[in-house]
């Protein structure tokens, strides 16, 4: 369920400050071969250990005519509760006491996005396979895109889906891979979900958009949306490995930067399914 | 659904708690072991893979039963849609008065409550796969005043434990010779393992209805053997004067292993049957360097098959064995007991931090490259020591 909580930073509109971005292409921010490594390089975010390859053709909104663009950009901070524990936060807070929330995907939504910044030449992420654990865990893409699986791990992993409109169940030795498209636009909601038959702990989320203003957190919690144009959208957060779920309307005015604070915290835990 | 409810007198009602006096961990602040102080800190696994949902995260250990959201659940031919109402037990085979139960019957006779460390016999096979165990306490009948009311006729050797689930199985696959039938889920015992005063047909753990994954209406529990023994969905028991050899005795959950005689290695096959001695490093923890040195300390949990573990003991890379402390409470025969180490002073980097458990048989945990170990062939009781690395930063 989507919902807004009253205890939210409310977003500020600010002046645009942000100069020759080209931010369009939203993966998580250790995929420094894309043009939004850009803000992740202005805010000194430390790359992680997610490989993610994208950025060919890198079509880029630049071919996109947006009157007046604007840019949201914001922070994603989990307020701890003592008497609430969330055992994953050692992998999601890499200071709990900042509460930054890394791997948290963020996305517009409104009406008129769609179509935006076409896609162009298909984009490549990778997903590998690692010391038993998808790397990256969460990943964002552009409806088209495709993905390729790999394992650098010396066990035969698999990777499954069971996507409606996609699925697939393939084992991958050693060194080996498997790419596949992903067509079909599921948005925030409905994220593609990745495991492996051999090892049940392993789990992953894709979550594929119709538009270019989505991105994974990277450490530091931030995300940054330019070239969007002025109006009123949903600013949109999910957390998959957390279960947590946030979302609030926005107003994007020309030529600004708005800058939020996203504060979420166990209250946002999506309910159990 | 809580499992908080779960009381000290609980532990202390328990036929199985013959030792100490068991206090629950609930009340304690989380990550917190009894040795445990404040201010230590979490120092990550290097190369493992992240906890996920129901399966025990080793790192946050801290409750002696395991908390609902960890309990792993493990099944082969599907969760079967069970009606408690009409589910029925019946007693077969060899036996002069066959009998039938519903489960109101079954509750209407003594009762019986047994802590028990339940785990997958390929927990530890793997990184993928070293969460499948759980800590709890189960609730039902005993089996064996059971069986004697049905009377046991002479000649009986083996008793077979059937599940409602079901699946099509094929032998000899790919010859003249295949032939696939539909069976249900069974697993056997011998009639001297069988009627242990403390198997029980359980329908509650935690003192809660059993869930539907777990076995609901009716699971055989058999404390001291792995999961796969402990037969969910349980719907008939059949007694009989030849082996069993369904799929998961004689064809699945069979350990092949090298045995050395003389200068030769020959190969044995066992069925799955009782827990090995096992031990592992929860979680370590460390407080901020002194001196160039990081305080480091270790916790961790240790079981058998119910032989009581003497001691237990850790090493830091190729440093001595030293032995941890075992906690006094809580403690159960067939329940896990937690331990905990102050390693002291170590240099700031990488390291690597191992536990081996000893019982009282002088029986040594073995490690990987140890034969036993080394031999086994198959996955299935994967018990040897698990090395944790781990980076000491300054």
């Amino acid at each position: 369920m989507l919902g807004g909580d009253d205890s939210i930073g409310q977003p500020v509109p600010r002046k645009q400050h942000f100069a020759n971005h080209d931010v369009l292409f939203a993966t998580p921010r250790g995929s420094s071969e894309t043009a939004s490594a850009s803000r992740a390089a202005k805010a000194g975010a430390k790359l992680n250990d997610q490989r993610v390859e994208t950025g060919i053709g890198r079509p880029g909104l630049r071919n996109t005519e947006v009157s007046q663009p604007a840019s949201v950009a914001g922070t994603v901070i989990y307020k701890t509760d003592p008497n609430r524990r969330w055992r994953y936060r050692r992998y999601y807070l890499k200071d709990q006491r900042k509460g930054h929330l890394a791997e948290a995907v963020i996305a517009l939504k409104g009406p008129n996005l769609k179509g935006l910044a076409p896609a162009g030449e298909q984009q490549l992420a990778i997903i590998d396979q690692k010391n038993f654990r998808f790397m990256p865990e969460t990943l964002a893409i552009r409806a088209g895109s495709r993905v390729k699986f790999t394992n650098s791990d010396p066990e035969l992993h698999n990777v499954r889906s069971t996507d409606s409109l996609n699925p697939f169940n393939i084992s991958i030795d050693t060194g080996r891979e498997f790419v596949t498209t992903f067509s079909r636009a599921g948005g925030i909601r409905r994220p593609v979900r990745i495991g492996c038959i051999f090892h049940g702990a392993m789990r992953a989320w894709i979550y594929v958009f119709d538009h270019p203003y989505f991105q994974v957190t990277s450490a530091d919690g931030t995300f940054l949306f330019s070239n969007v144009p002025p109006g009123r959208y949903r600013l949109e957060m999910v957390h998959p490995a957390g279960a947590l779920r946030w979302s609030q309307p926005i107003e994007v005015t020309p030529s600004t930067t708005l800058d939020t604070k996203i504060l979420v915290s166990p209250d946002n835990k999506e309910p159990s399914k | 659904m809580t499992h908080r409810s779960l009381t000290r007198r609980d532990v202390l009602r328990s036929g199985s708690t013959a030792m100490a006096v068991a206090v629950m961990q609930m009340s304690m602040p989380d990550f917190v072991f009894p040795a445990e102080e404040e201010g230590e800190e979490l120092v990550e696994f290097l190369n493992m893979p992240r906890s996920g949902p129901n399966r025990l995260d080793w790192e946050t250990l801290e409750e002696w039963f395991t908390p609902q959201e960890q309990v792993f659940n493990v099944q082969h031919y599907g969760i079967p849609e069970v009606d408690s109402e009409s589910h029925r037990l019946e007693i077969t085979g060899l036996v002069d008065k066959p009998k039938a139960f519903t489960i109101d019957e079954l509750k209407e006779r003594p009762q019986h409550d047994q802590l028990m460390t339940l785990e997958c016999s390929g927990n530890g096979a793997s990184k993928g796969f070293m969460n499948a165990i759980y800590n709890s306490k189960w609730t039902g009948t005993p089996l064996a005043p059971l069986l004697k009311e049905c009377g046991i006729q002479p000649g009986a050797k083996e008793i077979v434990f059937i599940g409602v689930d079901r699946q099509q199985e094929t032998l000899r696959k790919g010859t003249s010779r295949e032939v696939t039938v539909e069976v249900p889920f069974g697993r056997s015992m011998t009639l001297t393992d069988a009627t242990n005063k403390k198997l029980l047909l359980a329908h509650q753990r935690n003192s809660q209805p059993l869930e539907k994954e777990n076995g609901a209406p009716l699971r055989l529990i058999v404390p001291g053997w792995y999961g796969i023994a402990n037969v969910k969905w349980l719907t008939r028991i059949e007694v009989r004067d030849t082996r069993y050899m369904g799929r998961f005795m004689g064809r699945d959950y069979v350990t092949l292993r090298g045995e050395r005689r003389g200068g030769e290695v020959v190969f044995v096959e066992t069925s799955v049957n009782k827990m090995n001695l096992k031990s592992i490093i929860a979680r370590v923890t460390r407080r901020p360097t002194q001196d160039t040195l990081v305080p480091v300390k270790a916790y961790g949990a240790a079981w058998s098959d119910g032989t009581p573990v003497e001691k237990v003991e850790v090493r830091v890379d190729d440093g001595p064995w030293q032995p941890a402390r075992l906690d006094e409470e809580p403690r159960a025969k067939y329940c896990w007991t937690f331990f905990s180490i102050d390693l002291g002073g170590l240099k700031e980097g990488q390291h690597t931090v191992v536990s081996r458990a000893v019982d009282v048989n002088g029986r040594v945990q073995p490690a990987a490259d140890d034969d036993e170990i080394a031999l086994k062939k198959t996955y299935w009781e994967a018990y040897q020591q698990w090395p944790r690395e781990i980076e000491l930063t300054a």
